[in-house]
């Protein structure tokens, strides 16, 4: 393997590879990913994977989500068939305190040109009859849907290789040098020279943070997940909470637990899943659970993505975030003209990690 | 054995798809299974993990018993997620995706 390289990117994960593959596009040699193990073996191996964008807030965030969700059925047809499917998206709610929040957020994506509907309880069980007949209401929105995380990872991969990318797997940087002009990566495997350097280490970004000495606020959030047995086909949305897979499977959970890096499944959380499965969707009592798996959120302190330069530090990048995969053509897209062209087509500066303390503590 | 030949039967996946993601640097069965969905059916991997684990030692050397088993997934055997509710309303750890939307001066942030 040569050791010297225009990139270098940490972390093969959905937003590493997505970087790794929108850069190629572009630019064909000299971009090299490292990955501590096997892309997937991160959070986006362990994901519901919903393409989202309804409900998240402030407004400004939706919109940025919203972009990325669009740039969907074109990277499908550029990368290869990642199984997505822009189903809609249905928040089902059973009270009625929760009509009055879905109103004011219909109210405040309007601003922005995100349509959400607030459905009656008729409304919505009319579009998903398999809801609870005691649902209240629902928000509703077309853009949302859902992809398969390990064909999107593996498709960012192909492509990207097809472009002349290379990776390089079960290789942890252990250290990392800044020299006038470039950066000594250090890895089990080597020692690879780069231009730019791309931090793309999703919930291990503080650890990278600190090979060279910045702190990258990111924390652990654990999040756990049923599946079922391959149901035939009969939900028609992706739900919040649960959502059918092309292959008929059922992917329930939306738990959140600071476990640190704990990848543990657990049995009270796992009878919390099945009993919102069961209030959102009472047919799913006689599905077969199959497995539970958890994975580890990439949280940043403030929710929020941490993206571009990092101040201070010339050519060197950090992408990480929560919400990776709705995000990653994005993601890629942006980092590439950030990188290419020093600027992007949609402003990212309220998303620099400027906003945080950068000094280690 | 033959190249077309099926390795994980509930996902289908042949011989030569699970050589293609060894040869991509996959060095255990968790990879495989991520990247091919082999051991990821019904059966979770109890009929296909001891031919991965020969495969994976034919490519790369590695002594089968330095080959970690797959990561092994509750409940085991499918079981009735009816079995596992309780049929309780209240969540602490789940929550809905509403709960995430903020509100500020009774405005949404
Ligand atoms: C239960 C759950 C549900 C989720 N649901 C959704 C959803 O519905 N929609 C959505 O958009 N998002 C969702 N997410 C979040 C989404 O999965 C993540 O935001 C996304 O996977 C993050 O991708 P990543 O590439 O940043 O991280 P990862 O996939 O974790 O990749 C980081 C990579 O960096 C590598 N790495 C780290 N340190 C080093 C080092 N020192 N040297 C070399 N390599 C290193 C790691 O090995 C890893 O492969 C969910 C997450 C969870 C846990």
């Amino acid at each position: 393997m040569e050791t010297s390289y225009e990139t270098i990117i940490i972390g093969g994960g959905v937003v590493g590879s997505s970087i790794a593959y929108h850069l190629s596009e572009r630019k064909k040699e000299g971009i090299l990913v490292l990955d501590q193990k096997f892309p997937l073996s991160g959070t986006s191996g362990s994901t519901q994977a919903w393409v989202w964008v309804h409900n998240k807030t402030p407004s400004w965030y939706a919109e940025f989500n919203m972009y990325s969700a669009e740039l969907y059925p074109y990277l499908s047809k550029k990368i290869g068939d990642v199984e997505y499917k822009r189903t809609g998206g249905l928040s089902p709610f059973f009270n009625e305190a929760d009509r009055e929040k879905a109103l004011l957020l219909a109210e405040a994506y309007k601003k922005i040109g995100i349509k959400i509907k607030v459905l009656s309880r008729e409304e919505a069980l009319e579009k998903e009859p398999s809801l609870n007949p005691e649902v209240a209401g629902a928000t509703y929105s077309s853009i949302d849907g859902n992809v398969n995380p390990f064909r999107l990872v593996d498709m960012y991969m192909r492509a990207a290789k097809k472009n002349g990318v290379q990776y390089s797997t079960y290789n942890k940087v252990t250290e990392i040098q800044k020299l006038p002009g470039k950066f000594i990566v250090s890895s089990r495997k080597g020692t690879f020279v780069c231009n730019n350097l791309i931090l793309a280490g999703g919930t291990w970004s503080r650890e990278l943070g600190k090979l060279v000495d910045i702190s990258i606020p990111v924390n652990q959030l654990r999040g756990q997940i049923l599946v079922t047995e391959p149901l035939k086909p009969f939900l028609h949305y992706t739900i919040s909470g649960l959502r059918q897979a092309f292959n008929g499977e059922v992917l329930i959970g939306y738990s959140m637990e600071e476990e640190g890096f704990n990848r543990a499944t657990t049995l009270d959380v796992i009878q919390e899943t099945a009993n919102m499965a069961v209030h959102y969707v009472p047919q799913l009592k006689k599905a077969k659970v199959v497995r539970a798996f958890s994975g580890i959120r990439a949280m940043p302190e403030d929710g929020f993505p941490i993206l571009g330069n990092i101040p201070g530090i010339e050519n060197l990048y950090v992408a990480a975030t929560h919400s990776g995969v709705t995000l990653s053509p994005l993601i890629g897209t942006l980092m590439t003209e950030l990188i290419l062209d020093g600027e992007t087509s949609i402003p990212i500066d309220r998303y620099s990690i400027s906003r945080f303390d950068l000094a280690i503590r | 054995m033959d190249k077309t030949m099926i390795i994980c039967r509930c996902e289908e996946i042949s011989y030569e798809e699970i050589e293609e993601v060894i040869s991509n640097g996959a060095k255990r069965f968790d990879d495989i299974k991520r990247m091919t969905r082999c051991g990821m059916g019904p059966c979770q991997s109890k009929i296909c993990n001891s031919l991965v684990a020969t495969i994976i030692h034919e490519k790369t050397g590695i002594p089968i018993h330095e080959i970690p088993l797959p990561r092994m997934r509750m409940p085991i055997s499918p079981i009735k997620l009816e079995t596992l509710a309780t049929n309780s309303t209240s969540f602490s750890s789940v929550k809905s995706v509403l709960d995430e939307v903020e509100l500020e001066d009774g405005k949404v942030r």
